[in-house]
């Protein structure tokens, strides 16, 4: 196994003022926030949503059910079981360290989607593959979807980025607010985006 | 064609270029490349170089390549999928460095994950410059567990003693001058290569 990047200690002395700042706002528990989509496309309506925190970026594009039922088709589903995730409201979601402190680590298990009240974890990746597997979908196809899917965790060093589906398991339709989370120097950081409105 | 026709193929070819990350030819320019998620330009050092994992696969004419026989020479191992969209965009800028540099020792070894020769060959015809170095075919996935892969792409440069010293997550572009200086040690021969600014 390769092994994961250290961040290298940083002395009392050299500690960067925008540093101290970032620490200073994540010790008085300020999430950085996002609620507008940045972009729109023209034709479809497909909006993009983007958050930066702490030299974290996080961005989620709406994908249209037809979208990615075409995917999996292609990759090898059956429709009816390529349909079920096509419904579960999914997102090309792009998470990148572009400038964080040192490495960053996620894991989308403390991540969380709150609608009406109520806070919800995201679909694992295991139960979708239990799924698929029930439904005799096959096994290359299965490996394509563990590949297109956000990896259920990992470590960024700063420039190392990542891109994949994203599926939160509402209906389509459905609005809700996206919580991210990850671990840079020893610390939670918090990255929000509001109001997301899953594609119909 | 009809409106809906037409917008259903509209819908369809931005489901293509975000699933794809394919340009958008005669779409009137509704998807851009400023759209897409940038590409790295950097490795990351690995703090203490690590033994490389086994790496045995076939390539598309059936040949055996063997990481261990690369001994004396550095090498990038790039992990792949032709559905990913950042690796299809990455692999053009890998072909350049390779060309640019394999006179001084270079090598690169592109594993594909989890498809069939046939879609790996249809799709490298699509490239330019088309890929000359070794595409190897893991159908099963079987190496990742080794090299720590967690997403899709991610790429490793090995040493002429065969470690790995640096790790590139997410899509790269690989003939930026931050990159060729960070593999010139590497390579063969004194002194730094020239270094073009407008290779991408």
């Amino acid at each position: 196994m390769i092994p994961h990047i250290r961040r290298s200690p940083a002395g009392p002395g050299n500690v960067p003022r925008r540093a101290v700042l970032l620490a200073a706002a994540a010790l008085i528990g300020l999430p950085a926030a996002a609620a507008d989509p940045i972009r729109r496309d023209p034709d479809t309506g497909a909006a993009t949503w983007e958050v930066q925190a702490q030299g974290v970026t996080l961005s989620i594009t709406q994908l249209l059910p037809d979208q990615v039922l075409a995917f999996y088709v292609n990759r090898g589903f059956a429709s009816d079981a390529a349909a079920v995730f096509a419904g579960a409201c999914v997102f090309m979601t792009v998470l990148r360290n572009q400038a964080a402190p040192g490495e960053i680590d996620f894991r989308l298990t403390d991540w969380e989607i709150r609608q009406d009240g109520e806070t919800r974890r995201l679909p694992a990746l295991e139960d979708w593959l239990k799924q698929w597997e029930q439904r005799g979908v096959s096994a290359p196809a299965r490996l394509a979807f563990r590949w297109a899917q956000l990896p259920p965790e990992q470590r960024y060093a700063p420039g190392e980025w990542n891109q994949g589906m994203l599926a939160t398991g509402l209906p389509p339709g459905s609005r809700f607010d996206l919580i991210a989370r990850w671990q840079t120097a020893g610390q939670t950081q918090t990255g929000r985006i509001d109001d997301v409105r899953c594609n119909e | 064609m009809s409106v809906a026709t037409s917008d259903a193929v509209r819908r369809s070819r931005l489901g293509l270029v975000l699933l794809l990350g394919l340009p958008l030819l005669g779409s009137g320019g509704a998807v851009t490349a400023a759209d897409l998620p940038a590409l790295s330009h950097r490795f990351t050092t690995l703090p203490e170089p690590v033994t490389a994992p086994p790496l045995r696969l076939e390539d598309l004419d059936g040949r055996r390549h063997d990481l261990t026989e690369l001994r004396g020479r550095p090498v990038i191992v790039n992990f792949w999928a032709t559905w990913c969209p950042p690796c299809r965009r990455e692999m053009p800028s890998l072909e350049r460095l390779y060309q640019q540099w394999r006179e001084r020792g270079l090598a690169v070894l592109a594993v594909d994950v989890g498809e069939d020769l046939e879609t790996v060959f249809a799709f490298t015809g699509q490239l330019d410059p088309p890929p000359i170095f070794p595409l190897l075919l893991d159908p099963e996935g079987a190496t990742l567990e080794a090299w720590g892969v967690k997403g899709l792409p991610t790429s490793f440069l090995i040493d002429a003693q065969g470690r790995v010293v640096g790790r590139a997550i997410g899509g790269t572009e690989f003939d930026q001058p931050a990159i060729l200086e960070h593999l010139a040690p590497y390579l063969s021969g004194a002194g730094t290569p020239n270094v073009q600014d407008d290779a991408h």
